[in-house]
């Protein structure tokens, strides 16, 4: 038998030199190698664990019969298949099943910046006709501005975008359907649709991924017939990528004054920020701008916007609600909610960040430190244009109209990727300096939408440490610091200063607060005579921790340095304790042993663990020497004469 | 038969049998003289059970070995073939299953089932049943897999002996076993296919009583109306006794 030392194959380091001597030591705890004599039971049971965990399922007539030939060589076919994507699958499982990294039923992402709403109206010639619209859209027209494009007069209706249509529908005149609207050939609909006269539509023309499946209602119009194009009000439609700031000086309503032109809703007003600015420049990708500009749209082809087939969040995928072997190998195909789309695929990105991380054998530590992913069109979409349009509302008050240092810039997004590219994943080698591996990712800011979860999934997956509330009593206290509050302060002394990490995420959002517009402690946000913050600071600042002098920002107060250290600092922090090492490999034990490591494996552990750090956070090593260790070949290999024994000994037929 | 080879539920209750057993009976001490007690002894009780438990193969594992077997497609075409034109007679959908194989459901922060339990057994049986009888319908009696909706007016092709590289299961002559030696090669392929090792090598004398069961299911077969004939019924529960031995579903 070749030696273990030389199966190692990163020789070109001398660190994983020293690794592979020490992941040699531990399989020398493995039975010696015998020559191969007849194979008795345990060698197949042996055999058929090892293809159960590497190869994804159990072994074929045929791999049994290649491994009963004399010239099989195990050590070889472990090594080989130690890589595969089976491999990276089995792995990548044990990291799903601790942080359940896919979004809760309630969880949906539909910024009304990039989110086009349809709404039936009728026609000219009293047929119907599907209009594309989103929410609070500028026009210049009073009786529509941050409303549908088409007032109730012209339409017979009252349209509100999370409403059902009320009112009697009544033909809409030619010339104002022609004046307010356009007809455009979307993204959704054409693979070409940054040509000028796209051809390529949805399977006439171009076979799209199966994984990027329309529903039928945006595929045929009222008729039946196939959708070429689509209407859409004509703001919305618009392709420029800046815009100016709109300013109308309108004051509000008055008490008890109806809003004018027969409108449900009171005219937009200026923000403060807007009557500082007028007529400054404003990127169309932000929320702002869809708030404050009159110039911005969806868009060419309307890609920055995703469309719904319904007047409120309707449907636009077919999306497995199951699919355990992969989005290619899916259980089902459901319509899911528009807002679902983006959130199902952060499920997927951090899937395949995990596949990744095993497949190219990284260095573990990178699971938090990471700065790359992966990301496919749809993804690609949603980084380049829908989280840019997910801000900034309430954060304008503090001067960020846009994301300035966001988790994963869209510039880092390759330009290659179409939306409709559900199929091709690409690596992104560096997302930003605030990107911090899982932490960072969509899927785990949103599963874990407070900065507490964040700390303690943190703590709970990757350390492999709970809290446990110690015999302490809750008495009734006004102390705000958790640190401190007795009965409290047992478990929030080590999670407050953990949360603090992800003090700058907006909770259950993905914004990043910069430290230049929201520092720490924020004079703005101080409190006034009355005790209270100001209005537009409650969002982000905490006024349980303001004093007169300055606000705190919230979450922030156990560790200031945490929160301006951010995510990646807390990788940093985590990845340097021991305890990190040590929970990947009881993890990876535990997994593989099928059973919680107990007294008689802390050898194995130690020996595991050492040989882990050394070869550089490297976990193609550790499964490779776990899968030949003796205590794995016997795990759970009761003979099942021992259970007939113990059956026998409570008065019990045998098991079999 | 039925009992063993529902045996993955006995192992259960043995495991928690012993568990009551041993937490709630009287503590298991060596008997101590009163009068005179050289040796101390522990008051705790003396557990000898079994420390290792069984390790359940992963429902992923479960589902791509099944994929496997019928013929290495996607879980939805499988879904086709297993249901073919009889509805939901022999087996659901994968959503129906989903829960009951022991996946975990992360969206609702539903934990991957770990241990056995009746509804997972039973879950076993019934997607079990269905490759098998698929099994003899295609490699048994020549009938080809549904994989396409077909007219239902169209004439059905006459069945066609399956070659034998082209079997899923049965991939053998089965023929009509009357001695043991005679079922023994066909046996031994299909315990390779599930439990992965010779039948020979198993614990118990496995290939006789396997034989047994062929015989009596062929019996209460003999001269009734069924769309399979005595000798497949007969395959088809030896088949059914495999995909539910608890030595597929633990590893």
């Amino acid at each position: 038998m070749e030696s273990t030392g030389a199966r190692c194959h990163n020789r070109d380091m001398r660190a994983r030199a020293v690794a592979c001597a020490l992941f040699g030591a531990v399989l020398a705890m493995a039975p010696p190698a015998r020559a191969r004599g007849p194979l008795t039971l345990d060698d197949y049971r042996h055999f058929r664990a090892l293809t159960i965990d590497l190869l994804g399922r159990m072994p074929t007539r045929d791999e049994i019969a290649r491994f009963e030939s004399p010239s099989f060589d195990l050590e070889a076919w472990i090594d080989e298949h130690a890589r595969g994507p089976a491999y990276a699958e089995r792995l990548t499982r044990i990291y799903m099943d601790v942080l359940r990294l896919e979004p809760g039923p309630a969880v949906q992402f539909a910024p009304d910046a990039t989110t086009l709403y349809r709404v039936q109206l009728q026609g000219p010639d009293g047929k119907p006709v599907l209009v594309f619209h989103r929410p609070r859209q500028r026009r210049a027209r009073d009786a529509t501005d941050g409303e549908f494009c088409l007032t109730t007069e012209e339409t017979g209706l009252e349209i509100d975008p999370r409403q059902q249509p009320r009112g009697a529908p009544k033909p809409v005149a030619k010339a104002v359907l022609d004046e307010h609207t356009v007809l455009v050939k979307p993204w959704w609909l054409y693979r070409d649709y940054l040509s000028l006269d796209p051809k390529k539509r949805y399977k006439a023309g171009w076979e799209p991924d199966p994984e990027y499946r329309l529903v039928e209602s945006l595929l045929a119009e009222p008729d039946g017939s196939p959708t070429i194009e689509v209407r859409v009000c004509k703001e919305e439609a618009q392709t420029r990528e800046t815009g100016k700031v709109y300013v109308t000086d309108r004051k509000p309503l008055a008490k008890g004054e109806a809003p004018p032109h027969g409108r449900r809703r009171p005219l937009p007003v200026d923000s403060a920020y807007a009557k500082q600015n007028k007529g400054a420049t404003v990127s169309c990708r932000t929320r702002f701008a869809a708030e404050a500009s009159l110039e911005c749209g969806c868009g060419v082809g309307l890609e920055h916007c995703l469309p719904s087939d319904s007047f409120n969040l309707g449907s636009t995928f077919y999306f497995p609600n199951h699919a355990p072997l992969g989005e290619r190998e899916p259980l089902d195909a459901a319509r899911q909610n528009t807002g679902r789309t983006y959130p199902l695929w952060w499920a997927e990105e951090a899937r395949r960040f995990f596949e990744r991380l095993w497949l190219d054998d990284r260095d573990f530590r990178e699971v938090l430190t990471g700065r790359w992913t992966v990301v496919n069109g749809p993804l690609a979409q949603f980084y380049r244009a829908i989280q840019p349009g997910n801000c900034c509302g309430p954060e304008a008050s503090f001067g960020m109209l846009e994301e300035t240092a966001p988790l994963f810039a869209p510039k880092a997004v390759p330009a290659e990727l179409f939306p409709h590219d559900a199929r091709t994943w690409t690596l992104v080698p560096d997302r930003g300096p605030g990107a911090a591996g899982v932490l960072t990712m969509p899927i785990y800011l949103e599963k874990y939408a407070s900065d507490r979860a964040r700390g303690a999934a943190v703590y709970q997956a990757l350390l492999c440490k709970s809290f446990v509330a110690e015999a302490a009593q809750l008495m009734p206290s006004s102390e705000n610091d958790l640190t401190k509050r007795p009965g409290c302060s047992t478990c929030h002394a080590t999670l407050e200063p953990l949360a603090a990490y992800f003090a700058r995420i907006e909770q259950g959002n993905l914004v990043y607060l910069p430290p230049d517009k929201f520092p720490v402690k924020n004079p703005t946000c101080k409190k006034n005579d009355r005790g209270q913050i100001p209005g537009q600071c409650g969002t982000f600042y905490d006024p349980a921790f303001a004093t007169a002098s300055e606000g705190v920002l919230r979450g922030a107060y156990a560790s200031p340095a945490h929160a301006d250290g951010g995510a990646a600092m807390a990788a940093r922090d985590v990845v340097a304790m021991p305890e990190f090492a040590a929970c990947a490999v009881q993890r990876i034990t535990a997994s593989f042993l099928g059973r919680p490591p107990g007294p008689d494996d802390q050898a194995l552990l130690r020996e595991l663990g050492d040989a882990f750090v050394k070869s550089g956070y490297r976990m193609r090593a550790l499964v490779r020497a776990l899968v030949r260790a003796d205590v794995y070949r016997r795990a759970n290999n009761l003979r099942s004469d021992e259970w007939r024994k113990a059956a026998a000994a409570i008065g019990k037929e045998g098991a079999r | 038969m039925s009992r063993r080879a529902l045996a993955i539920a006995p192992l259960v209750v043995v495991a928690a049998v012993q568990a009551l057993v041993v937490a709630c009976g009287p503590p298991r001490v060596a008997p101590v003289e009163a009068a005179s007690a050289p040796v101390p002894v522990h008051a705790m009780p003396l557990d000898d059970a079994p420390k290792e438990e069984p390790r359940l193969v992963p429902a992923e594992v479960y589902l791509r070995t099944y994929l496997q077997l019928f013929g290495g497609l996607a879980p939805l075409d499988v879904q086709r073939r297993a249901r073919a034109a009889d509805g939901a007679q022999l087996f659901d959908t994968w959503d129906d299953y989903f829960a009951s194989l022991g996946f975990p459901d992360h969206r609702l922060d539903l934990p991957r089932g770990q241990q056995t339990n009746a509804l997972m057994v039973a879950t076993f049986e019934r997607v079990g049943v269905a490759l098998c009888d698929r099994a003899v319908e295609h490699d048994l009696k020549g009938i080809a897999f549904a994989d396409a909706p077909k007219d239902p007016k169209a004439p059905k092709p006459p069945p066609t002996k399956t070659p034998i590289a082209e079997r899923v299961v049965f991939a053998f002559e089965a023929g009509d076993p009357q001695t043991v030696a005679d079922f023994a090669p066909g046996f031994d392929v299909l315990h390779r296919t599930f439990l992965g090792y010779p039948a020979r090598l198993a614990e118990t004398d496995r290939t006789a009583r396997f034989f047994a069961l062929y015989g009596e299911v062929k019996k209460l077969h003999a001269g009734k109306k069924s769309r399979f004939s005595p000798s497949e019924a007969g395959w088809a529960s030896v088949c059914h006794g495999l995909v539910r031995h608890p030595e597929l579903h633990l590893y």
